[in-house]
């Protein structure tokens, strides 16, 4: 026996096993981030939508309109996922860091977003974070460790070099 | 360079030409598009194709009409308009350009 949800895909009415509304859901909000909520993005949607009813509608037996995996899996591969149209678009647009630029991100602290030594500062622009989160932690850390963290501070402070010339992307 | 990503590139170059060859003539629908395109192997996935089709429909080299179906929802089918079939014509010169541009180059192992 399984549960089944009653979903409506461009006015029409299906009954989708619960497994399969899961795929089906996961794989349209993918479509949906992919394309943006502007209008051309919402309308190449809908199209697309339709076309995943039609195809319901051409595999579904008799007059039933009840959706199983197996069918929303169809459908996917029909259609393609996100990654299929990178593959066939934009592939060169997509941003990969060389090996390069890899190995110089080095951690390092940062004099100019010092509160205490700089240490929050340059971890936050090593994560890619906001400090203040760090310091929030690090405080938090100090009081629940009593002292561990501070002292991980001091090590932190002694170890990491400062920054000479900091990188574009701390303001 | 990985050769499958020059192969993608090149197609992605002439698809909006094909999607223009397929139509000149004749309205279609999306589905009917893909069926010729996927006989060519210029696509693999029809989620490609719709992008496409509302991006020249934006440009205005491509106008639609519903049409309704038996089996489901509405169909888009859509068709060149004038400026459509002027820019495929300058595409078709662009292309016999290249191809003979091509050809030459190989022939004459330059």
């Amino acid at each position: 026996m399984k549960k089944t949800f009653t979903i409506n895909i461009s006015g029409t009415v299906f009954h989708i096993e619960e497994d399969a509304y899961e795929v089906l859901q996961k794989y349209l909000i993918n479509l949906k981030n992919h394309f943006g909520s502007s209008e051309e993005g919402k309308e190449i949607l809908t199209d697309i939508e339709a076309r995943i009813a039609e195809i319901f509608i051409e595999k579904a037996a008799n007059d039933q309109r009840v959706v199983s995996i197996e069918m929303v899996n169809v459908a996917i591969e029909i259609m393609g996922t996100p990654e299929d149209f990178v593959d066939d678009e934009e592939k060169e647009e997509v941003y990969q860091p060389t090996e390069e630029a890899k190995r110089k991100r080095r951690l390092y602290r940062d004099p100019d977003h010092r509160v205490i030594g700089g240490v929050c500062g340059g971890l936050g622009a090593y994560f890619n974070m906001d400090p203040v989160i760090l310091r929030i932690i690090f405080v938090v850390l100090l009081f629940a460790t009593s002292g561990a963290g501070f002292l991980a501070y001091i090590i932190l402070w002694i170890a990491v070099p400062k920054a000479k010339i900091l990188h574009s992307g701390s303001k | 360079m990985k050769i499958e990503n020059a192969k993608a590139q090149m197609r992605k170059g002439v698809l909006e030409y094909c999607i223009l060859l397929v139509l000149d003539g004749k309205p279609l629908y999306a589905s009917d598009i893909i069926q010729g395109l996927k006989e060519a192997k210029m696509i693999v996935v029809e989620g490609t194709l719709y992008p496409l089709l509302t991006r020249l429909k934006n440009t205005g080299f491509l106008a639609y009409r519903w049409e309704e179906s038996t089996q489901g929802p509405p169909r888009k089918y859509y068709e060149l308009t004038d400026s459509g079939r002027k820019f495929l014509g300058e595409l078709e010169e662009s292309w016999s350009e290249l191809v003979e541009a091509v050809a030459k180059v190989r022939n004459n192992n330059i």
